[in-house]
């Protein structure tokens, strides 16, 4: 059986068990929603019902996965904006970014509003959330997300990422910025291939012109989470590597509960600064999720 | 923004048809669109935004339907908690007619006009609509079968 992304086999641990993850499908997770119901009672009211959910992490009361549940979309709960179906690594992005109550942040990148939600109940609707998404057609599904969550502390506007206006600064930023999506690919169908386009190749440009604009954005000690996808370190270190080569910026650790692996040093003999191992790789057959990649950056006073 | 008698309008609406205080909306800024409001919280971050373009504003929270102004389901869902009156508990089987088009026969004091539907449960699904003695659906019935059904 030929190997799935066999490029990254040099800086991805236990290969074999990677390809086995690769081979099944993402595992239903929810994130419980307290900005309308206490965990403890959501527990009880569907264990009810017959459904018993399994905690993602004893350290996080929110965060489940549902094994016998195929579509968490098809639940009265879900309808009552109590769970929002969303992967593990996506809802360990905004506890990463942990926003303080009060705070002035900005997604610059949010639809659908899973993350940007998730950012609302963490600072338990305080403070002001700027929702950015460039694409009018996806400000009717991010609304709508924000609504059925309970957010009201948060506006959507439409600038391009990389040249949202530097009119004010903000105390935390989030930059989950569009990428190949290569941690999302599972086959588990013999037809699923994998896909490069041209498209998929220029992603790198953007993303270093989001992420420095993102960083000009915060505020001194202000912090921001630049996240993708991908296991690609050319969508990944190689552009917190341009951020730390342009600008004052400190890579911040990332403590989450969860086993990940430390940011590359090199790729395709191009070496990074070595603060990039302060950079988090997390991968399906460590976390049973998505796989995805996270920069935790502080701004120096 | 919505004008201070708009506001007034609407949050004293709330208050005298299902009892929610309309000081507790003291904190929050209503703004008013075309065809609806919206309510966001107030702090000081709010006054920075106003220099975007913004496209929407917190949570859709009214919307005029002809001569009438009806509060969402989402604005419902979050404040209806705080309701004194004109709450209808329901169970799943009264809620399943309700989603099919039906309707059904209720004794309430109360004049006609909204009412909020919560299972006996406690948990506040929307609004319903109480005419001649009967109650009628205003859920998105859509949107609220695809999440039970699956349809």
């Amino acid at each position: 059986m030929k190997p799935i992304f066999e490029h990254y086999c040099e800086i991805i641990p236990d290969f074999r068990l990677f390809q086995e993850y690769l081979r099944k499908p993402i595992p239903t997770h929810i994130r419980i929603n307290t900005l309308k119901i206490k965990p403890d009672t959501l527990l009880n009211s569907l264990k009810k019902n017959g459904l018993h959910l399994k905690s993602s992490n004893k350290k996080y009361d929110t965060l489940y996965h549902a094994p016998g549940l195929n579509l968490s979309g098809n639940l009265l709960e879900y309808f009552l904006g109590y769970v929002h179906p969303q992967a593990l690594t996506s809802c360990l992005v905004s506890i990463a970014l942990s926003p303080r109550h009060n705070s002035y942040i900005l997604d610059m990148c949010a639809s659908p509003g899973g993350k940007t939600s998730h950012i609302a109940q963490l600072t338990n609707n305080t403070g002001l959330i700027v929702a950015n998404e460039l694409y009018p057609a996806r400000h009717i599904a991010l609304g709508h997300t924000l609504d059925r969550l309970g957010v009201l502390n948060a506006v959507i506007t439409g600038y391009q990422a990389q040249e949202f206006p530097l009119k004010h600064r903000f105390d935390y930023i989030l930059a989950d910025v569009p990428c190949s999506g290569e941690g999302r690919f599972r086959k588990t169908k013999e037809t699923a291939v994998y896909r490069e386009t041209r498209k998929k190749v220029r992603l790198p440009d953007l993303q270093k012109k989001i992420l420095l604009r993102g960083f000009d954005l915060l505020k001194i000690q202000g912090e921001m989470i630049y996240s993708t996808c991908t296991f690609n370190p050319d969508e990944n270190e190689s552009v917190v590597n341009f951020l730390l080569e342009n600008r004052d910026a400190d890579l911040l650790p990332i403590d989450l509960g969860f086993d990940y692996e430390p940011g590359v040093q090199e790729w395709k003999n191009e070496k990074y600064d070595k603060q990039t191992q302060r950079c988090a790789r997390f991968y399906p057959h460590r976390i049973n999720s998505v796989g995805f990649f996270m920069a935790r950056i502080g701004k120096r006073g | 923004m919505a004008r201070e008698d708009e506001r007034h309008h609407l949050f004293s609406f709330l208050e005298e048809r299902f009892g929610i205080p309309e000081k507790l909306f003291d904190d929050y800024l209503l703004f008013s669109r075309e065809k609806s409001w919206t309510l966001i919280r107030n702090g000081p971050h709010v006054i920075s935004a106003s220099q975007l373009k913004v496209s929407k504003v917190g949570l859709r929270a009214f919307k005029r339907i002809g001569r009438f102004v009806k509060p969402t389901t989402r604005m419902i869902q979050i404040f209806g908690s705080f309701a004194t009156k004109a709450t209808v508990k329901i169970n799943q089987e009264q809620l399943s007619r309700l989603l099919e088009g039906e309707q059904f026969p209720v004794q309430l004091d109360l004049d006609q006009g909204y009412v909020i539907l919560a299972l006996d449960d406690g948990r506040i699904l929307g609004l319903g609509l109480l005419i001649k003695e009967n109650i009628r659906s205003q859920l998105p019935r859509k949107e609220i079968r695809q999440c039970m059904l699956g349809e």
